[in-house]
This record gives C-alpha cells, structure tokens and sequence, in this order.
C-alpha cells in the first residue's frame, strides 16, 4: 500500500455556486489506477463524491476525466502523487459526472437500407479504424471549434465516415456533415492526441469527409478559390511584391564552419507574407553554421488542399517539391512552417529527411545570444506541438534569450481553412487566445509558424513575433555590447 | 404515500446491456417500450465488455445439432434441453440482424462472417469482432435503439418490482438524486445481468451486482442452479486493483498456451486431447490447483503464452488485450501473460419458459439474470449468443401481453419509503459490508466448495444483512439498496450450492465423494424461492 494526496474538483449544482478543489489523503495499492483513488475517496472518506464508472478495463467510455488537465480514462491511468482529478471540460452535473447523454445523442445512427445489403471484407477493414471508439468524449471535451460554433465535434465526425464506409448506410452522411460542422475543424489535431483509442479523426474521418464534400461540390466558394489559385500559380496566397525566393541566393553560407547543410522549404506564407520572419531565420542559421540551400522551382506543399479535402492537385505538387529536392540530392530539407513541416512529414513519402528549423538547431546547439529583459508567452503551432510533437524545442530556444511564461496550448484558429472559410469561428478563437495571452501579463508572444503569427497578431495588443526573430534580436543585442565594450 | 411521479408502459425493460436493449427494440413494435437504466445506455453491462465471441452456426459443414450438444455437454447436462435447441437455432438469425443492422464483425477473404475456435466446441463457430465484440454488438443495439421509440430513463437505479397481488405490475425505482419514481407496465422483463461482484475477485462491470436476482427473489420468482458459478480460468492477476480483469478465451483460440512456472504445458495432464480449450470449468481448476500446488507465479497466476504468435495476429486479432496489458507494463508480444481464475458468470439464475416467463406473472426474464441455457457450465461465446436469442424472444412475448389494470400497492411504497428513511439515519458505511461480503465469498463458496465453509460464509451474509448501513444523502440511497440485494443474491448462491450435493460442472463440492459422472447424475436443477427449495432429480440414465 502507498499513501497518495491528490486533490479533486467538487462540484453539488444543489449546494455550490462554484466548483471547489478538496485534497484528500488516502491509502492505495502500488499500480493503482485514477479510479482506484476515487474509490478509495468514496469508500473511506466521502462517500457523496459521485463519479462514473462501469467497466473498469478501458472499454466503456465511462470514467473519463482530466488530470492535471488531461483528459484520461480513470481506470487506465496509474495515479500519481500530488494529481489534480476534474471533470471533462464539458456540463458538469456533479463533482466529475459530465451530462454525456445528449451529446451521445447527437452521435449518428445507422439507418440499414430497405434491401439487404451485405459489406464485404474490404468495407469492414475500411470501418475498423473507425470503429473502435468508445465515445468517452475526450475528444469533445477538448475540441477549440465546439466551443465557438455549431459543431458536433470529433466523434460525430468519425461516425459519419463510417457511416459513409458502410454499404448497408441509406443516409446522406456527406450532406449530414456538412450541416453539422465538418468545415468547423481547424485540424489542431487535439482530439485523437487525448483519444484513449488513437483514432486519427482529422485524418481519417474529417479530412476524408471533406474529399467526398469536394467531390459532391460542397467545398466552401473560399476554399476553392484557394484551390484555383494554387492550381495557377504554385502558390496559395496572392504575389503583392518580391517574394522570399526572389530575395534570397541559391545557396547561403554559414559564417563559420559547416555543421549542417539542408535544403530549404520555404512555403507559401513565409515566401510571400510574412517574409521578414524568413529572413531572420536565414541570419540565425548563418549565425549557426547551417549551410541552407534554396532551390527556386519550390512550390505550394498542398496542406491548405490536403486540410480543406481539395486533393485533385496534390500528387502534381508532391512530384515537383520531391523532385526540386531530390534532383540535387540534399538528403535533409528544412521547413519552417509547422504545417509544410507536418504535410511533409505525414502527407508526403520523401527520399529525404524532413526537420523543423527548431529541431534543427536544438540538435546542432545554438551560439548564446544576449538575454533581453523581457517576458515573453509562446503560442504552440498545432501543427509543430500536435502534428509534428515539438514542445521542448522551442521552449529550448526561447529560454536562451527572454523568460518564458507558459499559458495552456489552444488552437488560435488559424488553420484546417477555418481563418478563410469561416471567419467568425476564427476570429473568436483568436479572441480567447488574446485573453489567454492577456493572462499570462507578457509583453511579447512567441510562435513558430506563419499563419498562427498572422492570425495571432489579430487578436492581441502585444507584439506577435517568430522565434527566430527573437533569436536575432538577442544577437544583435549580443553584438551591441560586444561594439560598446 | 405514492411518488410524485409514475412512468406508464406496455413493456418495462430493466436493464440496458445486450439482452436488455434486443428485448427493448423488439417489445417497442408492440406498445409503449420504456427502458430503465442504471448506467447510460451502451456504457453499463457486461455486454460492452465482451471480447471474444458469438457462437453461431454459420457454415454448411456445422450443424445446429452439433452446438446443441457441445453446449449440453460442456454445461455438464445440466442444462435446458428446450432452451439449448433454442439457442442453437435462432443465434444464427439473432446474428443476421446484428450484420443488417450495422455490425463491424470481423469477415473472411470469402467476405463471410469470420468464427475462430472457442472452448469445447467442434467446430470453430464463433463470431467475432477483434476482441470488442461486445462493444462492436451494444454499439450495433444502441444505433438501433435510437431508430425506436423507446423511451430511455438512465442513471435511474431500479430497487424493487412493484406488486399487484402476485403479479408483477411494475418497478420501483430512484432518479441519480434518490428520488423515487414509479413504474407501471403491463409487463416488465428483467435483463439486469449478473452478479459475480458479489466475490472479491470479478470480471464484472459495476452493474455485475446480481439485483435481479435479488428483485426477482423479494418478488417472488423462483431461481434455478443458483451455485453454478462461473469462474472464468484467465483474469489478470496484477497490479492489484487490476484483479479479476477479463483475460478473453480468445487468447486461448488464438493459439495461446497455458504454462506453469516450470515452462510445463499443464494441460496434458487435466484434459489431454482439448488442452487450453477445454471447457471453462475444467481450465480454471487446472489453474487453480497448479496455484495450490505451489507451481503458480510470483504473483499468483500461471502463464499465458503468446509470443510464439505472429505479432500482426496479435495486433489484429487481441488488440484490447495488447493495449490492456501495454497499460500496465506488459508487451504480450514479447512477455506471457499471468492469469488465475475470476468469477466471470452466474449460470444460474429465474427460471424461465421459452417465451422467457417466469414463475411470476407479469415478469419476464433474459440473458444472464435467467436460468436454464447453460446448465453447470457456460461455453464461451454462448452468452452474447443468448442475450440476442432471448432478448427476441422476452421482447416479443411481453410486447404480446395483454393490456392490464393495475393498481399500485400503496404500502409497498411506504415501506420502501421507511426503509430509503432508515438509510439516511444508518451509521455504517456500505462499502465495509460490501467488502466483507465478497471476501467471504470468495474464500467460502468459490471454485472448491465444502458444505461447512458454505454454511460459514451463509453465517456471515446474514450478519451483514443486519448491519445499520448508511446513505450520507439521498444520491447514495441506490448503493445502499445495492449493497443488500448484493447480500441475498449471496446467500442464494450459498443456499442453492449446499442444496447440490455433488461435483457437476463448475459447482464442485470437495467434501462429496460421488462414482456418477455429469452425464449419470441423478440430479437435476436446484431450486429457491420464497416458499420452496430443493433438488430436482431424474432418471438416471443407463
């Protein structure tokens, strides 16, 4: 037996005006479960706790709560001292029972055809993935877009692709999800990093959905016309003035030896947007010994069509960015935006290694730059933290050079065409990442992808800057005192 | 003094694991259905949690025949015959709704319905989704359900069956804040589950507390075979807390061996020609003994082997059981599994006409709460087979019952009333009763029985049943009801084990020494009720 102090989130609609946190001390047996210290809570010290449970082995869906703010099955996750047990961030009804009944509800049912109609093995390999969802609503709980919209959320989603699998199905599944959000989903890919089954929903449910979507001409106009563009022009986004590509050489030598050299992705954003971003980052890598080479003929990695379910396009984009690289033989490719970095990584099969441009310097170390005096919070990309699962890295960097506030890492709404296709949801993302950022009290926010960057900056009174800016700022800082002294 | 609130209804249906909801989307074509739930519908039961299989014949080369006596003989002839010959016919069909209503099973290269091997069987005829069938059936019911109007109270804890005279009117129930709430229906069906929480060591869901054996005794009905236990031959062993937890059969039909600590395969010597897949009864005494016989682990169990599996079967085909075991520390690709038996399913329980009637009017029973199907001994795979048969059937023949006057029994209410009331002044915690109860069951009336340590175990139920148990408020009145209907579904399991004076299928009684084997015994189904019990007997046959 071990003694664990954990504390818990209370909460009686009859007697309370607010949730209450209540520690409580109890005896436990080693390889004791959440579960097993909320039953010790009830059995032993208060027996008005009231949460759920059924199976106890991972198979209902019942028990799921957050601890220290994740979202876990109680009967699975081994308890630790010192946790915090709260419920899912969903309508509570008392202390750790959520209402799941009526977003259960919401879930579609199949709707067997008048005729028999038998699948065969193939369907059923294609539903399986699918079908292993217990309907905990992890995933719910977490989603940024069920918040501000009217969306069902993640496992309504998988249940309407696998309903769309399903050759005994008479619904109009597409059309269903269209209704009930599909295009709401930003792909922050928070549900299935909390799902205890792994389902890959973004992947597997929401991003296919929207390929039937496109294919029934249901795409929304913005989407397409982003389609038609890329189509056009290589790009995503419109040419207003020199790009990236144009401004920079082939090849840019580091000023001192040679750790490293790579072949640059640029992307869209970076190469026509947020360009100044960019070409900080290319003085950090000089700085750093990171020969990078640029190869000019780069285009559009597909993600906005990939996301959006545009995928018409996409094995011609794939062809030319591989064969860009690969006809010069550069075994590593650099990318600095988190959603090229993910569709590289996940979307494409390359001949060559894909790394972040915050992996990359973390594993070759950094020349310390000047510490400035500020206080700094840091946006995770989804895309770099969820889609790629860089955290430490930039937090790394950053630490280097200003003081690093944490606040909770929260899709800003920026991504899945969400920012295009639906405004208002976007911008009220936005707007709760402004507070969040108003909480932390720092003066700057850091990121590390263009698109959360442009977005961000929206919604914030405070300077949004990439990280490699803020490296640079800290040489410069570095080579100040250096010129003084 | 009657309850504010009264739910009127053709059919009542108590309980909402597999036979629950099959009777509930079949009653619904007849009259007003509603649904009484102590979970949320699809997450409560032990359905859900069924991994390996359902047995069903399928194949030209497998007969019905054959499953009906695979399933007499592994349940030690104890069984009925009436209701096996049922079971055998209808799976198949019950299995044909399941796949036209959206089933996920597992299929053939041929595209047909997979069945892999189970326990005692001759022919490989169990269905299976990986190793969540049970899931995959109750997701399949639960989407049927919704197609239905069927009306679903859930988090709604049923404490008694309401009584016009001596028929079934009905149900007493309390809402998730103790408020009493009742029911009236023109027929009401029982498909409460089971029980086995009433030992320490369990499968169970948290619905396994044997209620409805309990309601249906207070009621009046008679029981049948209330000592045939199951005791499922693999369950976790470690961490503790982690106990009892179902280790599937299917392990065991996908090639798994079971080894004791020496590396020996000690199934050559219990049951040389089955091995690993004899029957339940035979393996878990296997285990047991090789236990006793000090040639089980460190941990108390013996070792279940798979690593000699391709990994992709293992993956495919036990994914449950390989992420289960990942979550404790354990990769059963590379590392064998530790199990030791756990009380897995109560055979026994209200006996039942075909139409799944009992003995009372008014009340009808499916799936494990009834008795009969599977004799001394359950074969794997049977079960999710019988919810599905037997939910049909409970459904139709209460949804074809006729309309009836009823008329509530004010001082039933009022003594339910008196009794939620002396809870609420209790002084003891009901966890304390309930961990003293399943202790003792599990040290007196497990898998070896004696008639004193039985009468022991009786002695101590009947202590507990006195205890002055508390609700600290009014959200904790169904716990405490559940406590006590715990303790007499106990004390039938003991009272009906020293009625069987003999070794029969899973009931074996160490201090009997018996020359009849299951096939010859003179024995037939043990019986319990408020008025009568005993031993039925037969002829024996030559």
């Amino acid at each position: 037996m071990k003694e664990l102090t954990v504390t818990v989130r209370r909460f009686d609609p009859d007697a309370d005006k607010e949730p209450r946190l209540v520690t409580y001390t109890v005896k436990v047996s080693e390889g004791a479960r959440v579960l097993n210290v909320l039953h010790a809570i009830h059995d032993s010290i208060d027996p008005t706790l009231s949460y759920r449970y059924s199976c106890a082995s991972g198979q209902c869906g019942s028990c799921a709560v957050r601890v220290n703010g994740e979202p876990v099955l109680a009967c699975m996750e081994e308890a630790k001292d010192r946790i915090t047990i709260e419920p899912l961030n969903l309508d509570v009804k008392k202390d750790l029972v959520t209402d799941l009944v009526p977003r259960l509800e919401q879930i579609a049912s199949l709707m067997p055809k008048k005729e028999t109609v038998l699948p065969k093995k193939a369907d059923i390999d294609a539903m399986k993935p699918l079908k292993d969802c217990i309907e905990c609503l992890c995933c719910v709980s977490v989603c940024p877009a069920v918040d501000v919209t009217k969306f069902l959320g993640p496992t309504a989603m998988r249940q309407e692709m696998r309903l769309v699998l399903d050759p005994r199905d008479s619904g109009d599944r597409i059309s269903d999800a269209v209704r009930d959000g599909l295009f709401t989903c930003t792909t922050c890919q928070a549900c299935w990093k909390v799902c205890p089954k792994e389902i890959e929903t973004p992947a597997k449910a929401i991003e296919k959905l929207r390929a039937h979507a496109n294919r029934r001409g249901l795409t929304l106009p913005r989407h397409k016309e982003v389609a038609a563009m890329v189509q056009e022009t290589g790009r995503s986004i419109p040419r207003t003035s020199e790009s990236f590509l144009e401004k920079v050489p082939a090849v840019i030598e580091p000023e001192g030896p040679v750790k490293a050299t790579v072949g640059l992705f640029i992307g869209c954003v970076y190469n026509l947007r947020q360009q100044q971003s960019a070409l900080d980052a290319m003085e950090v890598l000089k700085r750093n010994g990171i020969r990078v080479i640029i190869p000019k003929e780069q285009v559009c990695c597909g993600s906005p069509l990939i996301r959006t379910g545009q995928l018409a396009y996409i094995d011609e984009l794939k062809r030319r960015n591989i064969e860009t690289f690969r006809s010069r033989n550069i075994d590593t490719v650099l990318t600095m935006c988190a959603g090229c970095g993910t569709t590289l990584k996940h979307d494409y099969q390359t001949p060559f290694t894909v790394i972040d441009i915050n992996e990359l310097l973390t594993k070759y170390g950094i020349e310390p730059p000047a510490r400035l005096p500020i206080k700094a919070t840091y946006h995770d990309p989804c895309h770099l933290l969820r889609g790629q699962g860089i955290r430490d890295q930039p937090r790394e960097l950053i630490r280097q050079v200003v003081d690093l506030v944490e606040m909770p890492s929260i899709c800003c709404g920026s991504g899945g065409g969400v920012r295009a296709g639906n405004p208002d949801e976007a911008a009220a993302l936005g707007k709760k990442r402004g507070g969040e950022i108003r909480k932390t009290g720092a003066e700057i926010v850091i990121t590390s992808c263009p698109f959360c960057e442009f977005h961000i900056a929206g919604h914030t009174d405070k300077p949004v800057k990439n990280i490699m800016t803020v490296l640079l700022e800290g040489y410069r800082e570095k080579d100040k005192k250096k010129v003084k002294s | 003094m009657l309850a504010d609130e009264i739910v009127d209804s053709h059919v009542l249906v108590i309980g909402s694991g597999g036979a629950g909801v099959r009777a509930a989307i079949e009653a619904s074509q007849y009259g007003k259905t509603v649904l009484i739930s102590k979970t949320i519908v699809g997450k409560g039961g032990c359905t859900t949690m069924a991994e390996g299989g359902f047995n069903a014949v399928l194949r030209e080369q497998d007969t019905c025949g054959g499953h009906y006596e695979d399933t007499l003989k592994g349940g030690a002839y104890l069984n009925d015959p009436e209701l096996v010959n049922i079971l055998t016919q209808e799976a198949p069909l019950r299995m044909g709704d399941l796949v036209k209503w959206g089933a996920v099973f597992d299929f053939t290269d041929a595209d047909e319905v997979a069945q892999r091997p189970f326990g005692g069987q001759r022919f490989p005829r169990t269905c299976y989704a990986g190793d969540r069938t049970g899931h995959e059936m109750m997701m399949t019911l639960v989407d049927r359900l919704a197609a239905t109007d069927v009306v679903a109270l859930q988090e709604y804890t049923v404490i008694d069956l309401l009584k016009d005279g001596s028929s079934v009117i009905g149900a007493i129930a309390l809402d998730e804040k103790g408020k009493i709430v009742l029911m009236k229906a023109d027929s009401t069906i029982l498909a409460t589950g089971g029980g086995t929480k009433v030992y320490d060591i369990s499968t169970n869901s948290s619905s396994g507390t044997g209620d409805g054996y309990a309601m249906g005794f207070r009621a009046g009905a008679e029981l049948i075979d209330m000592e045939m236990v199951q005791f499922h031959p693999t369950g976790a062993v470690f961490p503790y807390d982690a106990r009892g937890r179902l280790v599937t059969e299917a392990v065991r039909g996908e090639g798994g061996v079971l080894k004791n600590i020496n590396g020996e395969r000690f199934m050559s010597t219990y049951d040389p020609a089955r091995m690993e897949l004899s029957t339940r009864d035979v393996v878990a005494r296997a285990i047991a003994t090789e236990i006793l016989k000090e040639r089980g682990t460190a941990n108390g169990g013996v070792y279940l082997d798979v690593t000699h599996l391709p990994r992709e079967q293992i993956e495919s085909r036990l994914p449950v059981m390989l992420e289960q075991f990942l979550k404790f520390g354990v990769d059963i690709r590379t590392t064998p599994m530790e199990v030791a038996p756990t009380a897995h399913h109560i055979m026994g329980g209200l006996r039942i006409t075909p139409g799944c009637r009992t003995t009372l009017s008014g009340l009808f029973a499916c799936g494990e709460v009834s008795g009969g199907v599977h004799g001394a001994n359950r074969l794997g795979g049977n079960a999710l087979a019988e919810t599905q048969v037997f939910g049909k059937r409970a459904g139709e023949a209460a949804g074809k019952a006729p309309v009836r006057q009823k008329t509530v029994d004010e001082r039933q209410v009022d003594a339910w009333q008196r009794r939620l009331d002396g809870f609420l002044a209790g002084g003891t915690n009901p966890a304390q009763v309930r961990k003293k109860l399943q202790l003792a069951m599990w040290q007196g009336a497990g898998i070896f029985r004696t008639a004193s340590a039985l009468e022991e175990t009786l002695r101590t139920i009947k202590q507990l049943q006195t205890v002055n148990i508390k609700a600290t408020s009014a959200r904790n009145l169904a716990e405490c009801c559940i406590v006590q209907n715990m303790c007499l579904t106990a004390s039938l399991i003991c009272r009906s084990a020293l009625l069987r004076t003999e070794s029969r299928g899973a009931h074996v009684r160490t201090d009997v020494t018996q020359t009849h084997d299951a096939e010859h015994s003179p024995f037939n189904h043990t019986f319990i009720s408020q008025v009568r019990d005993g031993i039925e007997t037969r002829e024996v046959k030559a």
